[in-house]
């Protein structure tokens, strides 16, 4: 399978999760990315469903309060002005969250195929303008550069004085210097890297040569799995 | 538009977005906070408008596509309002960089400047937001703005106009706050890496020494 293909799969089943508003249909979606799941990552599946589950729980909590402890109907019921059922706002509630787990499964199946590639090899698959690509691996590079700077600069501010390592009244008030002090610190890497690091070790041109990737076509595996997902969502529309 | 130092601010504002809302979101903050990269990469482009807008966009939405992919797979949905967002800021925020950055800082000046320009930023927000919340999340996120959808709700409002009255509460207060931050981290930015975003592609040149 390819990163293209495995893209294609994962928008064309949250596409499918949009349209679908029953929980028919959506089961229907659901038992295709588990069987995507079971062929493509196997074992590893399990870890996807708990992780979606993870996501959509604390949503699940939130909207059960809402629409079944609080308003007691679902949306059609309010629209159309009737007293409504706690029924209706349950159903309301499992369709919303199964379309939401769809969408948190499928992210997470697809990224779990490539968990074996970095993060470079996937994005030079892709097939997309070559300065978009340019722009996510700069920023992957960014965040640790960022969390990095987060970690020295909190320690040296700890050992300062300024901010306390638990919840403190102190770290409410100086909180702010942590932010400015990580901002400065990247800047000036920042600066450093443009003017002097990048220019002597011709980083950039390196990155666009190793992002440069021939167009990759969709395997016949790609394929079979677009074609289920997409036969999955005209099957249950139809129904 | 796009100069190797302005790929690096995007790149920068992305992950800013990424980390900050990353730690929001991990200790479960009320608010949300990540957009300050997005308004801060149009106020570090201000000096060029249409280039804010286009780079506070890529800003933005690398941010969610990578939030999406490794933290919350619902923030992608949001990209329309990333737009809005950069939108406002390049056209409307921008106007008061020359005050963000003013020394000895105009306190009134500048404070009033923030809370006008969060308020425009929340509303905006807001109402993009809204139809999102209302059809991807059947109007209640897991915030603790579901409450005042739920209040708004049992009121006897629309599911989409109960999102957008809670947007319209929630949101100003939040784009206030993200304003302020990107307004002070704008001011704390050393002039030599502003100037370097509006120079022409290859003026960047390491310093005799």
């Amino acid at each position: 399978m390819t990163p293209n293909g495995a893209i294609l799969f994962g928008l064309i089943v949250i596409g499918g999760a949009m349209i679908l508003g029953d929980l028919a249909g959506l089961s229907v979606l659901l038992a295709v990315c588990v069987g995507f799941g079971a062929i493509e990552i196997q074992g590893r599946t399990i870890k996807a469903l708990a992780w979606s589950a993870g996501i959509v729980a604390p949503l699940l909590v939130f909207m059960g309060l809402v629409w079944i402890g609080v308003v007691g109907r679902s949306p059609a019921e309010i629209a159309a002005g009737l007293p409504g059922t706690r029924t209706a706002a349950l159903l309301h509630v499992a369709i919303v969250c199964l379309r939401l787990f769809l969408v948190a499964l499928v992210v997470q199946l697809v990224i779990l195929r490539f968990a074996h590639v970095t993060s470079l090899q996937f994005i030079r698959a892709m097939t997309v303008p070559l300065t978009l690509k340019k722009l996510l691996v700069l920023t992957l590079s960014w965040i640790d550069t960022i969390l990095h700077a987060v970690d020295r600069s909190r320690t040296a501010l700890i050992t300062a004085g300024v901010i306390t390592p638990r919840l403190s009244l102190r770290n409410a008030g100086n909180g702010w210097i942590l932010v400015q002090t990580v901002w400065l610190s990247v800047i000036t890497i920042a600066i450093g890297r443009l003017r002097d690091k990048w220019p002597v070790e011709n980083t950039l041109a390196r990155l666009d040569a190793a992002l440069k990737a021939a167009p990759q076509p969709l395997a016949m595996r790609d394929w079979m799995w677009i074609s289920a997902a997409a036969a999955a969502i005209v099957i249950a529309k139809a129904a | 538009m796009f100069t190797t130092p302005r790929l690096i601010v995007i790149a920068l504002c992305a992950a800013l977005n990424f980390a900050v809302g990353t730690i929001v979101y991990l200790i479960k903050l009320p608010i949300y906070l990540d957009s300050i990269g997005t308004i801060l990469c149009a106020l570090l482009l201000a000096a060029d408008r249409k280039a804010a807008f286009v780079c506070a966009c890529l800003a933005g939405g690398i941010g969610i596509l990578i939030s999406g992919l490794l933290l919350n797979p619902f923030l992608p949905w949001f990209v329309a309002t990333v737009v809005a967002i950069a939108l406002v800021t390049a056209f409307i925020t921008a106007n008061g960089a020359l005050v963000f950055r003013a020394r000895p800082m105009p306190t009134g000046a500048f404070a009033a400047r923030v809370l006008v320009y969060g308020i425009l930023t929340g509303l905006a927000a807001a109402v993009v937001s809204a139809p999102v919340v209302a059809y991807l999340f059947g109007g209640v996120t897991g915030s603790g703005s579901a409450f005042i959808v739920a209040l708004f709700l049992k009121a006897g409002q629309q599911v989409l106009s109960a999102a957008l009255l809670s947007g319209l509460t929630a949101e100003p207060v939040d784009k206030t706050l993200q304003v302020l931050f990107a307004a002070l981290l704008y001011r704390a930015t050393p002039g030599d890496f502003i100037a370097m975003l509006q120079a022409p592609e290859g003026a960047v040149r390491a310093k005799p020494q």
